[in-house]
């Protein structure tokens, strides 16, 4: 097995005069969690669709387990598991047949394929729906069946492209335990979100694109680390004074203050016990203040940093 | 893998109710209310009956042309002739009490061209006295051209036209009593072959990852594109072929539509027909880019026009485009599929039915190749 079960180089991928994917370089190592993180049209669904050769592109190349990847690289697709970011199943098979019928693409063997079958069943929590059809499913009960029917073969690799979009947040949490549990047990999984909080939680390493490029790439500390950012401090406060504002701005590691509708916002640069001398600074000026709380940078901080945009905006 | 695949597609097909409703049952409705709206028609035609005309013939007029309807009455029992004067044949015309009135005035140049035919309504009756009239002439006119330039030929043309009218007679009346009404009962099982459309797109857009979700998944999936669209191709043409049977033997045997007693040539020209059907659904589907909602309503658009243009919805339209543009009924399928059905039942030999069959197979393996040709690619500019 080769160290690298994803190598993009180079790929440029271009929609007449939309350039989707520019000079895209990724490496997906065995046996992580990798994220791909970006708004929507950030790139992120066409890199995973000319990952799996579905989509020609204009320039690059994407190896796969070792080999390039190409429309007929059999063996390479028997070891990967797609959860495309639209449910992708029969309506008028039931559940149990609709997880047969996919697993059947990859496993011939019939004994081995009903056990499969029913470890699918049980990791997706769909017990109790397997005589169902699809459309007596609700949301989120449907993105288990098109994560089921996705993993049911137990892939090497497995690629979900936003699995959790309008999903409730009960059927989130057991998708997103799921996934970790199968990185547990071996399989290395590329996650594509635009929701950060998901990538922060699951995955090990994380790239950022931003129209077609990555911006960022690394752990979710040392994506952190590459910005100015090292902590956000909020305080309520009714009042105050443009001279007192500008003190404020002035404290060490402070280099950013927006003070707007009662809300003071202020961005320390790295530093230790910024809360204490701020809060010291507003007994001393004996500034009023309410809640207090801080916070430490987010992705979305690292995205609005290297992009000057909101990543949750972004995606709106 | 394959008969796995095969009764997933047959279990997935059957269930879908639009699909199953339009293939199965709307053939069977539609064939019902046919039954309905022609039954008595088909009736009175299937009874064959002499056809009771009246004879006015002046003083002085050839006695040729009354000895020709005599020997039909008596030797062929086609015809029923009443010899009269002017008046009671137009009353008893009026009174449909006889079918045409045949008029042999005496008077000028040559004999035959004398004889003339009043109807007051068009039918397979007076079509059929028309045509005793019209073979008569023909006839009388080549004997007097014949005596006029070669007297001494006279009688060797007289046994071979004699041989010629017994031939005719023997190629043209089937053995199976005939309505013009079963027409529009093979047209109505060549519209059920071709609705195989809605199958056959099916089929394509389950392939195309650029139409649907479903394709995507599937495409990238460990089983190569043709090892998953095969059965699912013969699973489609199994229901297709299935539900025509169904309408075939409903309307022979519950309906008792007499459509030839070629049973087993009828199951293989709807077999062919499906064939048809389901490939021109792939081919549509595998064609551009479009929605599906888009290639569903040309695929509906094809299947009735074709059907409309074999006769579906009128009846002489097979006839109006024989005269007009004879290329249409070469290769519309449905018209295909109605000439071959009509042939089986019409003919005693194969010939026809031969050449309807390949024409329609001729279809079947453009169409296919094509369809073939267009999926096979793999990797798409835009999803």
């Amino acid at each position: 097995m080769a160290e690298y079960v994803i190598e993009i180089e180079n790929l440029v991928k271009r929609y007449k005069e939309l350039v989707a994917l520019d000079h895209l370089n990724l490496a997906v190592k065995e046996g992580e969690v990798f994220g791909l993180l970006g708004p929507n049209g950030s790139g992120k669904t066409t890199a995973i669709s000319c990952i799996l050769s579905l989509l020609q592109f204009d320039k690059g190349s994407v190896k796969v387990f070792g080999t390039e990847m190409q429309p007929d690289s059999y063996d390479s697709k028997r070891q990967i598991g797609v959860v495309l970011q639209n449910v992708a199943v029969f309506e008028e098979l039931t559940v149990q047949e609709n997880i047969d019928y996919f697993c059947g693409l990859y496993i011939k063997e019939k004994e081995k394929r009903k056990q499969y079958v029913e470890e699918a069943i049980t990791f997706s929590g769909l017990e109790n729906f397997r005589k169902f059809y699809p459309k007596k499913l609700s949301g989120g009960l449907l993105r288990r069946l098109n994560i089921a029917c996705g993993i049911a073969h137990k892939p090497k690799l497995i690629i979900l492209d936003e699995p959790t979009v309008a999903v409730d947040p009960q059927s989130r949490n057991r998708i997103l335990e799921g996934i970790q549990k199968l990185n547990r047990e071996g399989a290395t999984i590329i996650y594509t979100s635009h929701y950060m909080e998901e990538v922060e939680q699951i995955c090990t390493r994380i790239a950022i694109l931003d129209k077609g490029r990555c911006v960022a790439i690394g752990t979710k500390e040392e994506l952190k680390a590459m910005i100015k950012t090292g902590e956000k401090i909020h305080l309520e406060v009714w009042e105050l004074k443009p001279e007192q504002l500008e003190e404020i701005r002035r404290l060490r590691h402070v280099y950013q203050v927006d003070y707007r509708d009662g809300m003071l916002e202020i961005r320390c640069s790295g530093g230790k016990h910024n809360l204490v001398h701020i809060l010291d600074y507003m007994t001393t000026q004996d500034i009023s203040f309410g809640r207090v709380y801080a916070e430490l940078p987010t992705l979305n901080d690292v995205f609005l940093e290297i992009t000057g945009k909101e990543l949750r905006d972004s995606a709106e | 893998m394959f008969f796995r695949l095969y009764f997933y597609s047959i279990r997935q097909t059957v269930r879908q109710k639009l699909i199953m409703f339009w293939s199965l049952i709307f053939p069977v409705i539609l064939g019902t209310l046919f039954r309905a709206a022609f039954g008595g028609f088909m009736e009175e035609e299937v009874i064959f009956h002499q056809i009771p005309a009246a004879y006015v013939a002046e003083e002085g007029a050839s006695q040729t042309f009354a000895e020709t309807l005599k020997s039909l009455e008596e030797d062929s029992e086609l015809v029923e002739v009443l010899e009269t004067d002017s008046g009671k044949a137009e009353e008893l015309l009026k009174e449909e009490k006889v079918e045409g009135i045949y008029y042999n005035r005496a008077s000028d140049i040559e004999e035959g061209e004398k004889v003339t035919l009043t109807v007051t309504k068009q039918g397979m009756s007076q079509s059929i006295l028309s045509s005793i009239l019209e073979q008569y002439q023909r006839v009388f006119h080549t004997m007097g051209q014949i005596g006029r330039e070669n007297p001494s030929g006279l009688k060797a043309a007289a046994e071979v036209l004699g041989r010629q009218r017994q031939y005719l007679k023997e190629g043209t009346i089937s053995e199976t009593p005939k309505s013009a009404m079963t027409d529009y009962f093979y047209a109505l099982i060549a519209m059920n072959c071709l609705m195989g459309v809605s199958m056959g797109l099916q089929i394509a857009v389950g392939f195309k990852a650029n139409l649907s979700d479903l394709a995507a998944r599937r495409v990238v999936s460990g089983t190569s594109r043709y090892g998953m669209m095969m059965p699912d191709l013969a699973a489609k043409i199994t229901i297709q072929f299935l539900c025509t049977v169904f309408a075939v033997c409903y309307l022979m045997f519950a309906l008792k539509i007499p459509l030839g007693n070629k049973f087993g040539f009828i199951l293989l020209t709807t077999l062919v027909g499906s064939l048809v059907g389901i490939f021109l659904g792939f081919f549509i589907g595998a064609v551009g880019t479009y929605k599906e909602s888009v290639k569903e309503g040309i695929c509906v658009s094809c299947m009735l026009f074709s059907s409309f243009l074999s006769g579906l919805m009128m009846g002489n339209m097979y006839r109006f485009l024989e005269n007009n543009a004879p290329i249409v009924n070469r290769i519309n399928p449905a018209s295909l599929i109605v000439k071959a059905l009509y042939s089986l039942d019409i003919y005693e030999g194969y010939e026809k039915y031969t050449q309807c069959m390949v024409s329609l197979l001729v279809i079947v393996a453009v169409l296919g190749a094509g369809a073939f040709a267009l999926v096979r690619r793999e990797r798409y500019a835009s999803i």
